[in-house]
């Protein structure tokens, strides 16, 4: 507990700053989370003007993929739902970063194009496993504990997958590509430390009080469900073949 | 207790009844709403009934009217129809949103329509706007339209041949402080569309006095 209380006056900060830039992103109506999470409208005609690197808009474009991606946020908030230590939790998203990193750079750097509904659908999957885990399921059901860490890095790489794919959907510009996609790489993961850090000061009010073991089945029953539906939205649009 | 876990896992009976309990809401959500409105499926009608599905729409694809290879004349199999159609608008802004439909009759492509409507009560066309187009029925991705004319008249007469199969007519709007009946006046070789099918949503009865066009009130 006592990790928690030191680092307390610094996570007001930057609960403060995180806050101020999501202010900032919904007065600017940056906000777009009606549809299936890509990357459109301007940001997708200024990725596909920019030739050369312009590291802080692409930057800015990982950020905001991020920080308003619910995939991934419900994927981050199942992960750190239980997590007690801020070890852990530096662990876990470590882990969770390195793999989604991989593959997002791997994914633009060698072409490889994989189907965006299948990824998303995946990624809802990865959902729905980290909810029934937080809940004991798997040992409880199945009897078999799979190893959590491995599950966070390997669903990272799926992660990566669907950041890749949402970027090369983009005809991004050979010129400057490398420092570019380094650059939403840096963005994602900027993007995600802000979203971490709200998260993690509502699990803090919220672990303290008392109903918590049982409202925290609940949230995880809900966070399962909504796994659920981005798995099978995702699906439906694969199998209609609607144009991602 | 495993690392990021619980404390307590739930027993296997209440794993399965959440996981189940999960599984059953959201397939509810993804076939009642997402479906409908993202992808026009709708396989146990709640769309319909909801209305959800009028959010989803196919991406117009705009045709050139301007030009046409259509030979002068012209031979149908079968003869024409002539229809009067009388239309009642609520004066502008009321709020039933009954100052404004539209009328389409079915055509297939190169068939012709001869037509003239009117509006009596307004004194100044510039409060009466119409928009006269037509479209492709689908239920794909892409809608191919026409617009043949948009301006604002108490009046109009003329001929139109289909540019391709799909529903053709008229989107009517009054704007002015009181509410007008449009009288349109049809012939030619076409189809009119039942009440509430695409093109004639309105629910328009053809051949009625003004005001029995909703059906008998």
């Amino acid at each position: 507990m006592a990790d928690f209380r030191r680092s307390h006056s610094f996570m007001t900060c930057w609960i403060a700053l995180s806050a101020s830039i999501l202010a900032l992103l919904i007065v600017h109506g940056e906000f777009n989370c009606a549809m299936a999470h890509g990357i459109g409208g301007k940001d997708a005609s200024f990725v596909a003007a920019t030739k050369g690197a312009d590291i802080l808009p692409f930057m800015y474009l990982g950020a905001k993929h991020m920080v308003t991606g619910y995939d991934h946020l419900l994927f981050i908030l199942g992960v750190i739902f239980f997590l007690y230590r801020m070890r852990d939790v530096v662990i876990y998203v470590t882990l969770f970063s390195i793999g989604h990193s991989i593959t997002l750079l791997a994914g633009v750097l060698l072409k490889i194009e994989v189907n965006s509904y299948l990824v998303d659908a995946v990624i809802g999957l990865s959902v729905v496993y980290k909810a029934f885990d937080n809940l004991g399921g798997f040992k409880s059901v199945f009897g078999v504990q799979p190893n959590n860490r491995i599950a966070v890095a390997s669903f990272g790489l799926i992660h990566g997958f669907g950041l890749a794919t949402k970027l090369q959907a983009l005809r991004l510009n050979a010129n400057g590509l490398v420092p570019n996609m380094i650059g939403f790489n840096v963005g994602v993961e900027l993007g995600q430390l802000i979203a971490l850090a709200i998260m993690l000061a509502i699990m803090l009010q919220w672990r303290r009080t008392a109903s918590f073991e049982r409202s925290a089945v609940v949230a995880n029953a809900l966070i399962l469900t909504a796994g659920f539906v981005l798995m099978e939205y995702q699906l439906a649009g694969y199998l209609v073949g609607a144009k991602a | 207790m495993t690392e990021g876990q619980i404390s307590k896992p739930l027993p296997a009976g209440r794993m399965l009844a959440i996981t189940l309990g999960a599984l059953v809401v959201a397939s509810a959500i993804v076939f009642g709403a997402i479906l409908p409105a993202e992808f026009n499926l709708d396989p146990f009608g709640v769309g319909k009934v909801t209305g959800l599905s009028r959010l989803w729409a196919p991406r117009e694809v705009a045709f050139d009217t301007s030009a046409s290879t259509v030979p002068l004349a012209r031979e149908y199999p079968s003869g024409f129809r002539s229809d009067t159609i009388e239309i009642p608008l609520r004066r502008e802004g009321d709020p039933t949103r009954g100052d404004e439909l539209e009328y389409k009759v079915r055509m297939n492509k190169d068939a012709t329509l001869i037509y003239e409507w009117s509006v009596s009560e307004i004194p100044n066309p510039e409060e009466f706007y119409y928009d006269f187009h037509g479209h492709t029925l689908t239920n794909t991705k892409e809608m191919t339209v026409a617009t043949y004319k948009q301006a604002t008249a108490t009046s109009a007469n003329g001929a139109l041949t289909a540019p391709f199969d799909g529903v053709h007519g008229w989107f009517f709007q009054n704007q002015s402080v009181s509410p007008v009946v449009v009288h349109v006046k049809i012939s030619g070789f076409y189809e009119l569309i039942s009440p509430g099918d695409t093109g004639n949503e309105a629910g328009i009865i053809a051949n009625v006095p003004a005001d029995k066009a909703f059906g008998e009130k």
